[in-house]
């Protein structure tokens, strides 16, 4: 028995948690190495599968499991084909033994709800229950927790991506990262086998099929293309031998299944799938009307046919991926093998056909994706090996036309962060305001692409059509989550953006389950909320101080003062949030957010003193002289307030 | 900030991919969202917004055609989008490669669509270095024309136009088994 002794002053263990469509995986590093931890079911692999009995008793892995058979329309699986999707996505016509419940308004359209008869659950609070369940299993081993990156499939959307944010503020985590699968992958392979070179990582899951092109080298691990289906996986293989039992077993094509059936055909097809990995043939007694039973025999090569047509589309994505990194198949180094379903001889011969070598199987394709993300994790922390990962954007961004065409402002395969600046024009007098359609995806018409937000921008100032010129700026950060900024440009006025996202819950839903998840609801989130706050401000407070010490060079004149008084103030709340519990996060964050502003130009500043270092000093004139008209805005500004101060007087 | 500096690079036509791949490696190093984690908001502001200038700079150095355009404004071009157009034969001949093209793509004739690709590819190569050789004319001696040089650019971009689109019908076939 391996006995941790918890010490007090150590770092938080940062984890990887891999939030998977059948199996989920928390992971960590021990002296350098990344190993997956016990979870409740007293292994590495829990099954993503929630268990909802009575009064509000939550179950996760193979205890919910258990109810598979006896409560399907309770027992919740594969809840990550749902998540960020809407009811309307056609998901409810597939083969499943859970109930969707039919959306009672438009906004509750914008997210699948899972019917349990007395009420009903989303995905992302599904998914939130396996990811607590992880986290007690973590904090049961290691004690003082910290950071987690939790992994999505590169091919995920905008709105898939928040929904597992979503998902990791519900369940109480420090979300450091949502970091792809396949580059967790080849983080984990690559740090293993010390390999350099250009490599393909073919990523199909239970739900999510993924394939990566990326180059290894010293530490950096730069993705080049990435391709795949988000709905793609082995769950719809579990589901095509479903199909042809039932149909054996006397099911017409377009007959209603009941849900208890349809919960044993699938967990039976599984196991048989399963089973054919290892022997040629499999068979398996099903019940039939009149108490019967008939026997239903698979080959594998029965199975390879069946599974044929699905695999044929990961193909296309393989092809444009190598093609979009400029690379022939025989080209890559090595094809990385990730997910379950690469375990089927079928999908290995597959693979083989397409890339025209032998894949690579030598780390286990269950573990490799949570291992990177353990890595990534201690990584980001400053506690491990020092890697930089570069991605790229999935999926186009474009912005609707007039004609319901797509303006395109960001391709596919751009690497990360990556930004586009976008001019609009008013198009009738005296109009304040406008709407922006944003869209994900390569087809020509918006209707085809999957809708991310509209954004409504108000406040133009009133001039005649086409007078006004609208600048509106798209950020899509390190987790390819899109920020939008927007300014009307003649008037310089930065205008207020409303955001709606098109699918995924709003933040009010957000914020009312994070209350009803809490015993005494308001005021213990808001408990929550003072201490987060609190240990956000000395982590900030820290690190300006840091930088004073380093950096007090590059501060201009009164600049050094007007932070030291920001810095006193925030000391002060944070000095009475620890005696009284009337301090309010709001209080802390308003403080926060002056020093925030009153560093604001000095960090541009010492942004611009890092691009030089990196340059190797050839741009430190340029640094000097941004220095020179930073400090002209920053006499301007004191300038301009002291003339108002002046009318004041 | 325009591209050539945001990679501390001398505004030239000519830049080989590894020199501006070698750029934004180091300042991604320096800038990636991913080392300021844990840092004060407003210092991941301004290294998510330099970052993403670098990444956006290298994309386009690293494709001629917006490179060009980029050195054409560093040059004080104010809108290089807006070039005068082909000669009136070389816009008729890209109608009848797109035609050829749409035609094969309804008859399923894919060695015939990859052949006009291969063509087109081989055009737009050639295009490309009479470019890259009129902006080093243009660079020796800034007195002389851009005319060429205007002409070259379009042309490009005619061509370039052609290769994406036939990409993204290849992309919307149903492959052949």
């Amino acid at each position: 028995m391996f006995l941790d002794i918890f010490d007090p002053l150590a770092p938080p263990q940062t984890l990887g948690i891999d939030l998977g469509t059948t199996h989920s995986i928390v992971a960590t590093l021990r002296d350098g190495r990344p190993t997956a931890l016990v979870t409740c079911d007293g292994t590495g692999l829990l099954p993503s599968v929630v268990y909802y009995g009575n009064h509000g008793m939550v179950m996760v892995g193979n205890a919910a499991k258990a109810h598979l058979l006896s409560e399907p329309t309770r027992t919740i699986a594969s809840a990550k084909r749902y998540m960020g999707r809407g009811y309307d996505e056609q998901l409810a016509s597939q083969l499943s033994h859970v109930q969707l419940a039919r959306p009672q308004s438009d906004a509750d359209s914008k997210v699948v709800r899972f019917d349990l008869g007395d009420r009903t659950v989303t995905p992302v609070e599904v998914s939130a229950e396996i990811l607590k369940s992880l986290k007690k299993s973590a904090i049961d081993q290691l004690t003082n927790v910290g950071g987690v990156v939790i992994t999505v499939p590169a091919y995920f959307d905008e709105a898939q991506r928040q929904a597992t944010k979503d998902a990791g503020r519900l369940a109480g985590l420090d979300v450091l990262r949502l970091l792809n699968e396949p580059t967790a992958a080849a983080l984990a392979y690559g740090l293993d086998k010390n390999t350099t070179g250009t490599y393909a990582v073919y990523d199909l899951g239970g739900g999510t099929f993924d394939i990566t092109i990326l180059e290894l080298q010293d530490g950096v691990f730069q993705v080049r293309s990435t391709g795949g289906d988000s709905a793609l996986g082995g769950d719809d293989f579990d589901r095509a031998i479903a199909h042809l039992m039932l149909s054996q077993m006397g099911f017409r094509k377009d007959a209603t299944v009941p849900s208890e059936v349809v919960s044993l055909v699938l967990g039976v097809a599984r196991e048989i799938k399963h089973a054919l990995s290892q022997a040629t043939s499999a068979e398996v007694k099903l019940p039939v009307r009149g108490d019967k039973e008939i026997t239903f025999v698979l080959t594998r090569d029965e199975l390879a046919a069946l599974v044929a047509p699905l695999l044929a589309s990961t193909e296309v994505a393989s092809r444009r991926a190598l093609r979009d990194a400029g690379l022939q198949p025989q080209k890559v180094e090595g094809v990385i093998l990730v997910g379950g379903s690469t375990r089927m001889p079928a999908v290995r011969a597959f693979v083989e056909k397409i890339f025209g070598q032998t894949p690579l199987t030598d780390l286990d394709p269950d573990l490799v994706v949570a291992y990177g993300a353990a890595i990534s994790a201690a990584a980001l922390s400053g506690q491990g090996e020092d890697v930089l990962l570069l991605d790229v954007l999935p999926l186009s961004l474009g912005v609707e036309t007039m004609g319901g065409g797509v303006d395109k402002i960001l391709p596919r395969n751009v690497s990360i962060p990556a930004g586009a600046r976008s001019t609009f024009t008013t198009y009738a007098d005296n109009q304040t305001g406008f709407e922006v359609h944003v869209v994900q995806g390569e087809r020509e018409l918006a209707q085809d692409c999957r809708s991310l937000a509209r954004f409504k921008v108000t406040g133009i100032p009133p001039m005649p059509a086409g007078m006004a010129r609208l600048e509106i700026d798209f950020q899509v950060d390190e987790n390819s989550l899109l920020h939008v900024s927007a300014r009307e440009t003649t008037t310089g006025i930065e205008q207020s953006i409303d955001v709606t996202p098109s699918y995924g819950l709003s933040e009010d839903e957000i914020e009312q389950m994070l209350i009803d998840a809490l015993d005494h609801g308001e005021q213990d989130l808001e408990k929550r909320r003072v201490a987060d706050a609190r240990v956000e401000a000395e982590r900030v407070l820290l690190a300006t101080e840091k930088s004073l010490r380093q950096d007090a060079s590059l501060l201009g004149p009164d600049e050094l003062s007007r932070i030291q008084a920001a810095i006193s103030d925030l000391r002060t709340v944070l000095g009475r949030a620890q005696n009284s519990a009337d301090v309010k996060a709001s209080h802390i964050s308003s403080r926060l957010d002056e020093l925030d502003e009153a560093t604001k130009a000095w960090a541009g500043r010492r942004m611009n003193q890092a691009i030089a270092q990196a340059l190797g000093g050839q741009q430190v004139e340029q640094v000097a002289h941004s220095v020179e008209t930073a400090r002209g805005v920053d006499a301007h500004v004191h300038e301009h307030e002291q003339n108002r101060a002046g009318r004041r007087a | 900030m325009d591209p050539f500096s945001a990679l501390g690079l001398p505004p030239s036509f000519d830049l080989d991919a590894r020199t501006i791949a070698e750029r934004k490696l180091a300042l991604s190093r320096a800038l990636h969202p991913d080392r300021y984690v844990g840092r004060p908001a407003g210092e991941r502001r301004a290294a998510l917004s330099k970052a993403l200038e670098v990444n956006d700079a290298a994309r386009r150095l690293s494709n001629p055609i917006t490179r060009a355009e980029a050195l054409l404004i560093k040059w004080g071009d104010e809108n290089p989008e807006a070039l005068p157009s082909p000669s009136q034969a070389f816009l008729m001949d890209i109608l009848e490669l797109r035609e050829a093209l749409r035609a094969a793509g309804r008859a399923h004739e894919r060695a015939k669509m990859d052949a006009l690709i291969a063509d087109v590819e081989v055009r737009k190569q050639q295009t490309l270095q009479r470019l890259s050789d009129a902006f080093a004319e243009v660079e020796r001696d800034a007195t002389k024309t851009r005319t060429v040089l205007h002409q070259f650019l379009s042309e490009l971009r005619y061509l370039q136009r052609f290769c994406d689109e036939a990409e993204a019908f290849l992309d919307e076939m149903p492959v052949a088994q």
